[in-house]
């Protein structure tokens, strides 16, 4: 048990330190956590990212705290949430002092030229493997293809060239259709 | 001038509950509350420490908060900011946890997060754009993506391919550093 309560301490404190892009830059990490430890599983990891998504908060918190709940309960929620901090509390007080030069030092620069392509691509192989899994079906149900998941997901992507990019809005519409998309099926 | 750390709590407290949705929407709301209600920053200083929390490991919404609690009142209004700011969202998560098999039991909760997880698709694909242009600007950083998306794909250890991209941006420094000499 204390050995849980520790290796939760050091994955979320390893994303806290190594999180690079925003909230969705967590989850390459989290699948990992998935794959190696049977803390949850794939089904409610996704429940997490849905409801990280719509409760108040940086998701990227949200997801900790989450996972951390899933795993040992209050207690869990509360290392997670705790290690997740703990890097950025350590880094960006340091880097506060002397901040002008740090966005301008060479080496910081160097860096961050290297570790931006590997945010994104960490990101969308993120992406690649919800598309693979809520869009393509390939277990063996014989359709290739979620026909309906499909067009919604075109649908929003269109709505991207006419909404702002306030990720709010894009969860707001999706949920409500799969609401009404439900109810429809039901009746 | 200092801030006390109650007012920087209380303050952080309500940013916090009324942030939905991730990092974009911070700095409308951080301008509204802290420059133009209370005036303990300038508009300069919340766009300079917006750029510096992109630079740095973490969440943006929470070093923003460090950054500004740390202005504000040291090492306290650090705490102050932080612990407000993430006050709501661990009482909303650690509830909704609590009762997540009753939540997945309402009749229609399958479809929304069925549309909930579907956007995050588009989320993702918005979050790249935005950084694409900033990333991949030649050759090098577009070789350099397909090779760590590669990667990641065959389950390499994300924390790792980070850590060889830090060391590669260090060594390409020091390399033209010398050469420069």
């Amino acid at each position: 048990m204390f050995n849980t309560y520790f290796l939760l301490f050091f994955e979320f404190f390893k994303i806290g330190l190594f999180t690079f892009g925003g909230g969705y830059a967590s989850l390459p990490f989290l699948y990992h956590i998935c794959d190696i430890y049977s803390w949850f599983t794939h089904q409610e990891l996704t429940q997490l990212i849905a409801i990280s998504g719509i409760t108040p908060g940086p998701i990227g918190l949200n997801m900790a705290t989450f996972s951390g709940f899933q795993t040992l309960g209050l207690k869990g929620a509360f290392i997670s949430s705790l290690a997740l901090i703990l890097p950025m509390m350590i880094i960006t007080s340091q880097v506060f002092r002397l901040y002008k030069k740090f966005s301008e030092n060479s080496y910081v620069k160097s860096v961050l030229y290297v570790l931006r392509p590997t945010s994104c691509a960490l990101i969308l192989s993120v992406g690649a493997k919800l598309f693979y899994n809520l869009v393509l079906i390939s277990d063996l149900s014989l359709k290739l293809i979620d026909i309906k998941a499909f067009v919604l997901v075109v649908f929003l992507f269109l709505l991207t060239f006419k909404l702002k990019r306030d990720p709010i809005i894009y969860m707001a519409i999706a949920g409500l259709i799969g609401v009404v998309l439900q109810f429809v099926k039901n009746i | 001038m200092r801030t006390s750390s109650w007012n920087i709590f209380k303050v952080f407290l309500k940013i916090g509950a009324i942030l939905l949705g991730g990092g974009y929407v911070i700095i409308p709301i951080m301008k509204q509350e802290l420059v133009e209600k209370r005036k303990w920053l300038n508009d300069d200083e919340v766009c300079d420490y917006y750029c510096v929390s992109q630079c740095l490991p973490g969440i943006i919404a929470i070093n923003m908060s460090i950054l500004v609690g740390y202005r504000l009142n040291k090492f306290k209004g650090m705490l102050a900011a932080v612990f407000g700011m993430g006050f709501s969202p661990f009482i909303s998560i650690v509830i909704v946890a609590n009762l997540l098999s009753k939540i997945m039991s309402i009749g229609f909760i399958d479809g929304l997060f069925w549309g909930v997880n579907l956007s995050v698709i588009v989320l993702i694909y918005l979050t790249l754009k935005e950084m694409w242009q900033k990333s991949i600007v030649d050759i090098f950083s577009f070789c350099w993506f397909l090779l760590i998306l590669f990667l990641a794909v065959f389950k390499v250890n994300p924390a790792i391919l980070i850590i060889v991209s830090i060391i590669l941006g260090l060594l390409m420094e020091k390399i033209r550093r010398i050469k420069n000499v």
